[in-house]
């Protein structure tokens, strides 16, 4: 205290350095202790200090910076005290005693304790958050008001808040459709509501005339929900090309806090098909994702997976399928998505229609390898014709019913109407002589109907970890199909006329109904923290019900007419009968997840048909098989971004039904094929495993893993060809084939943010099995493929993707060695992108692919180009001009070649080539150029 | 610094003068919610189209929740994960946590922050920094006691960050990597509520060990160098287009 005193003395001015005191008291006088006492700046209320009032309510502040300052004090049920204080001209500046403002009753335990909302007292407004305020769903605003403290509502419907009518309601600040203060609290849900703020605003009159009249009016503004603040967008592309090419493109958002809806449509003739997961994402909204809807339990290896169904022939609407790049096709689809979307019940409904109508001009060459280094050439002219539509309604329910239960139903369903003609050529040639041909003149039709349906039930117990799930499923698949199959071969090395000459003229009808029925159990128990017992059981019935009748076409009185084949027709009914139960630990720590286990499984398969439609005799399969199958499965978490994976699988397949019934089906006269009932159920064991590695500084990743299949009883089709190059094949079973296949990715960049570098090489060996014309045939595939891509982004308005593949693939054919390929498949690939001024953008893609092989002398160069120019025009950036040039070159031929069991084929399809394209898009959230190809995982 | 030195010294001085009611002790556990959509809209160089269907697709259920918790003395205060691993809410899978433990040495002014980010575990070792914090005029219950509102902002990150600390449990200790206010930090809101961190319990008792350092392996450095480290990797992850707080905490 002398020192202080000291300082006052020496400086006749404001002491530099000052202690600043007081006393907090409540409104009876009393001291309030242990208040909190904050130094702030005046400014904008920085901190600078802080202390805290005695027993007796003092509090000072030492040697303390003598500026203006605001002092605040606050203590529980008391209105923060705020006051400013200047700069004092004494050493100690005495505030004497502030005293602090109760909090009124209702605010402090309405507002604060029971609702938990945030009260904020700004000079005259006092705020709280309405959300807080628990209404029934479908309350409007008036309801929530009768709810707060200091609000009143009378009958009318008028409001008064502190006592005094409000006159004005805004929302967001603005006015809500006119003067009326009650529109908006009678008509606005309370759900959308966030934040009420009452305060006094300046009258009108004020406003306009600048003058302050003194008068203030009571107004009430409501805050929408950020989510609330309902949306709706979409975007529109139209182009129209060279050669009749034309697009259409578009699709609209419609949503709000629980609900979305979506449009999406989409109509062209250049070979776009699919829907992209983009356009997916934004079609399916919340419910594009679900985890959990696989309904048949099994093994848990520790990775989680989405499930989608298959894409084409699946019933639920799947992203992917893009680009054919082979024939002409039309496209056209359409769907309607709605999705309802709460914490505790998601529901979503969609319909989907795609249809595709496609042209295939083909020209084939195959040449199929024989015993004793012989082999026969096929040249093959083909048109096909069709057309395939299909409408897909998906529907999704969840309700977690409550913290412990949850239930999901899904029913998705696909309807196709399909139909194709089909002509071919087909000559026949050995060492270069013609020996025989085919000719086929065929169309037919097709409806399917297939639905897939499961409903899910998973509990938890109160146990921590115990849970337990129960699912049964309903799939059903039904098809009528008819074709008309006009077909003659003629063969020159025929003996007599009969044999030299067939003729094919059938029409045939096919019903199938397909029925699955089934169900699946999980349990699981936790042994400890962090070993789990898990614990499944699947049941299902399958029962195949198919009649196959078989006419032949002749011409009489010049009218078609027609006679049934008996020995063609049939009709079957097989019954699958399947059921496995396993069971296996689990080990989950620290990331760390381990897990082994083991099913055993059993088959019944039972078939009746008639061969015969005439005998009516009847022919029955029966087979049981059962088989154990292990699997081990290992995740862990390295740390520092690192990861290791592996898993040990047994897959056990039971045989086709059809494979195993003793039936020939020569349908076509080419291509025999006979059933067999010894099958044995394929056994294949897979063994797969790999390491991650990203490090997010250096921006250095590093993926390597394996992937090893063995096949015991692996289902092979046996080929037997005759002189008459007719085959006939036959299903057996045969143990030793296998494939491998190493991968490694590793990708840096050399320098951070301008230029990456990315090397993957992998390799793929395989070893097939099959018997032609009785002797064994050993394919052995090896391939070796090696990448490397150059990312260049060194401007903001310049990037370049390059790339380059080399592949070598080998195929040995024991059964004749003359025949060994060697194919080289390399690619090289370009993706420039320019930013021009004035909005700008150029675009090119080149791809230049060199296939080699030299035992068939071919060697390909295809460079094919893509360019496209663009422009976002408007203020608000909001549409885009394009010009595109597809295939600038000319030269997309459609060539495919490929090695197989015994046989190397080469196909060239007349498909879409350089057209030139208009196109304009129009978006309502603004077109963004992208100079920058994107990272996938964003 | 020399304004924050100031600062210091009265913590100090309200620390010891002020032990009053056992309310100065004890663990807080909170729950960390982090949403993701939110942290998706904020990178600057994707498209609105590109941030309403991350918005749609995952907006009902953006939820990405973590157990912390909060020992607290007069004297100093440790924030980790509220268990050794992460956890389904079942229990059933479990998964390894980044390695994070963030204490604070009131009386010595130091503090030891054990980070793993950026592939690699770093342990910051230096003296207390405090960030500019505004009072503001807002009260409101979290946990049961009465906050009021402060907020910062964190200039590296560019957040917006507000805190709800109650004068009622007089000691400067907060959940993440804070320091300053005249009482706990109950609930820590980041970026407008792209991550929030509210506590659920507060357990006043004498603590053993629970503001014992673990020891753990790292590299050392200072508050200047992971600045550096964080500023360097949110330029190049923005400039490459990646996300970066999958590396970092956000």
């Amino acid at each position: 205290m002398p020192i202080l005193l000291a300082c006052g003395a020496t400086f006749a001015q404001n002491p530099t350095r000052i202690n600043i005191k007081g006393t907090a008291i409540d409104s009876s006088n009393a001291a309030m202790p242990f208040a909190t006492v904050m130094l702030l700046t005046p400014k904008d209320s920085t901190l600078v200090n802080f202390g805290r009032t005695d027993e007796k309510g003092a509090f000072e502040f030492k040697n303390v910076k003598n500026l203006s300052y605001l002092l605040k004090i606050s203590s529980v049920g008391y209105l923060p005290f705020q006051e400013e204080i200047k700069p004092s001209d004494k050493a100690i500046n005495e505030l004497g005693n502030l005293k602090l403002k109760p909090i009124a009753k209702e605010l402090m335990e309405v507002v604060i304790r029971t609702a938990r909302a945030p009260l904020s007292i700004k000079g005259d407004t006092i705020e709280y958050n309405a959300a807080s305020f628990k209404v029934p769903p479908g309350s409007t605003v008036e309801d929530l008001l009768r709810k707060l403290p200091g609000v009143q509502i009378d009958q009318e419907g008028n409001i008064k808040a502190q006592g005094q009518d409000v006159k004005k309601v805004t929302v967001d600040g603005k006015q809500f459709f006119g003067s009326d203060p009650k529109l908006a609290t009678k008509n606005l849900p309370a759900e959308a509501i966030t934040k009420i703020q009452v305060f006094n605003h300046k009258t009108e009159q004020s406003k306009i005339t600048g003058i302050d009249d003194g008068k203030k009016e009571k107004t009430m503004n409501l805050e929408l929900k950020e989510s609330f603040k309902k949306g709706g967008f979409g975007k529109a592309t139209v182009g129209a090309g060279t050669d009749q090419r034309a697009e259409f493109k578009g699709n609209y958002n419609k949503f709000d806090a629980k609900q979305q809806f979506a449009f999406i449509g989409n109509m062209n003739n250049t070979n776009q098909g699919g829907i992209s997961w983009d356009d997916y994402q934004d079609f399916k909204g919340s419910s594009a994702f679900n985890w959990g809807d696989d309904a048949d339990f099994g093994f848990s290896s520790g990775r989680r997976f989405v499930y989608f169904g298959d894409e084409d022939e699946g019933v639920s609407i799947s992203p992917g399928g893009g680009n054919r790049n082979r024939g002409f096709s039309s496209n056209g689809s359409a769907g309607l998505n709605y999705n309802y979307d709460t914490k505790k019940t998601k529901f979503t409904s969609s319909y989907y229609y795609n249809q595709v109508r496609s042209l295939m001009d083909s020209y084939a060459f195959r040449r199929t390898f024989l015993q004793n280094n012989e082999s026969f050439d096929t040249k093959d002219t083909s048109n096909r014709t069709s057309f395939n539509g299909n409408h897909r309604v998906n529907l999704r329910f969840q309700k977690e019913i409550d913290s412990l239960n949850t239930l999901i139903v899904i029913s998705n369903s696909r309807f196709t109407d399909a139909n194709d003609t089909y002509g071919s050529n087909q000559y026949f040639y050995r060492n270069n002589l013609f020996r025989s041909g085919t000719e086929i003149d065929n169309n037919g039709g097709k409806n399917s109907f297939g639905t897939v349906n499961s409903v899910i039930f998973r509990h938890k117990f109160k146990k921590k970890g115990r849970s337990f799930a129960i699912s049964a499923g309903y799939n059903m698949n039904q098809g009528d199909a008819n074709a008309r199959q006009v077909s003659l071969n003629y063969f020159l090395n025929a003996t007599s006329v009969n044999d030299a000459i067939r003729n094919i003229r059938q029409l045939n009808t096919t019903n199938s109904t397909i029925n699955l029925y089934k169900g699946s159990l999980l349990f699981v128990e936790p042994l400890n923290k962090k070993f789990f017992l898990e614990t499944f059981y699947n049941t299902s019935l399958q029962s195949s019900k198919v009649n196959r009748d078989v006419d032949s076409i002749y011409i009489k009185n010049e009218k078609e007419a027609y006679s049934i084949v008996n020995e063609l027709s049939r009709n079957y009914l097989n019954e699958i009968t399947y059921n496995r139960v396993g069971t296996s630990l689990r080990y989950s720590s620290k990331g760390l997840n381990l897990s082994g286990g083991l099913a055993w499984q059993h088959y019944n398969l039972k078939g009746e048909f008639i061969n015969n439609k005439l005998t009516q005799q009847k022919g029955v399969v029966s087979r049981n098989f059962s088989a154990f199958a292990p699997n081990v499965s290992l995740n862990y978490d390295l740390k520092n971004n690192r990861y290791l994976y592996a898993e040990y699988n047994v897959g056990v397949q039971e045989p086709n039904i059809r494979d195993l019934q003793p039936i020939v089906d020569n349908s076509n006269p080419r291509y025999i094929s006979e059933g067999n009932p010894d099958l044995l159920p394929q056994v294949t064991k897979t063994l797969s495993g790999g390491f991650n590695k990203f490090d997010p500084a250096t921006f250095i990743n590093l993926y390597i893993n394996f992937n090893f299949n063995s096949f015991t009883n692996q289902v092979v089709y046996n080929q037997t060809v005759d002189d008459n190059f007719i085959t006939r094949t036959k299903p057996v079973n045969i143990s030793g084939g296998w494939s491998a296949g190493p991968y490694l990715g590793f990708g840096f960049p050399l320098k951070k943010t301008k230029a990456t570098m990315n090397v993957n090489s992998s390799a793929f060996y395989s070893k097939n099995l099959s018997y032609i014309n009785g002797i064994l045939n050993n394919t052995n595939n090896d391939n070796y493929n090696v990448g490397v891509r150059l990312d260049l982004t060194p401007l903001d308005w310049f990037t370049f993707y390059a790339n380059a593949n080399f592949g070598i693939s080998n195929t040995k054919y024991s059964i004749n060695s003359e025949q060994n390929q060697q194919v080289f498949n390399n690619n090289f690939g370009g993706d420039m992108n320019i930013k021009f001024p004035k909005g700008i953008y150029f675009n090119t893609k080149f791809n230049y692919r060199v296939y080699k092989n030299e035992r068939f002398g071919f060697d390909q160069k295809i460079p094919l180009m893509n360019m496209s120019v663009y422009r976002v025009v408007g203020k608000a950036q909001k549409a885009e001009i394009r010009f595109t040039a597809y295939d600038v070159f000319k030269r997309n031929l459609g060539i495919t070649q490929s090695a197989n069991q015994n046989f190397v084929s080469q196909e060239r399809v007349q498909t879409l080539s350089r057209y030139f394209m208009l196109s304009f898009t129009y978006n309502m959230r603004g077109v963004k150029a992208q100079i920058r190809k994107r990272n996938s995982w964003d | 610094m020399k304004k924050y030195n100031i600062l210091y010294a009265s913590i100090l001085l309200f620390v010891f003068s002020f032990t009053f009611a056992q309310k100065d002790e004890g663990i807080i556990n909170f729950e960390r919610v982090v949403h993701y959509p939110k942290i998706i809209a904020r990178l600057p160089y994707l498209s609105q189209e590109e941030k309403d269907r991350v918005k749609l697709t995952w907006g009902s259920d953006d939820e990405w929740k973590e157990k912390m918790k909060l020992v607290f003395s007069p004297t100093k205060s440790l924030y980790t994960y509220l268990n050794d691993q992460g956890e389904s809410e079942d229990g059933t899978w479990a998964w390894r946590n980044d390695e994070l433990v963030i204490t604070r040495d009131f009386e010595k002014e130091k503090k030891t922050e054990i980070i793993e980010m950026l592939g690699k575990t770093y342990i910051v070792d230096d003296s207390l920094h405090t960030p500019k914090w505004k009072v503001m005029n807002q009260i409101k219950d979290v946990a049961g006691y009465i906050c009021m509102k402060a907020v910062t902002e964190d200039t590296l990150k560019k957040q917006k960050i507000t805190a709800w600390f109650a004068g009622d449990i007089p000691v400067s200790a907060v959940p993440e990597r804070y320091f300053g206010l005249p009482g706990v930090i109950l609930e820590l809101d980041i970026n407008e509520g792209d991550v929030v961190i509210t506590a659920t319990k507060v357990e006043f008792k004498k603590l053993d060990k629970e503001l014992i350092l673990p020891k753990t392996k790292g590299k050392k450095i200072k508050d200047a160098d992971y600045d550096a480290l964080l500023r360097n990797h949110l330029k190049d992850s923005i400039k490459s287009q990646r996300n970066p707080y999958w590396a970092i905490r956000y």
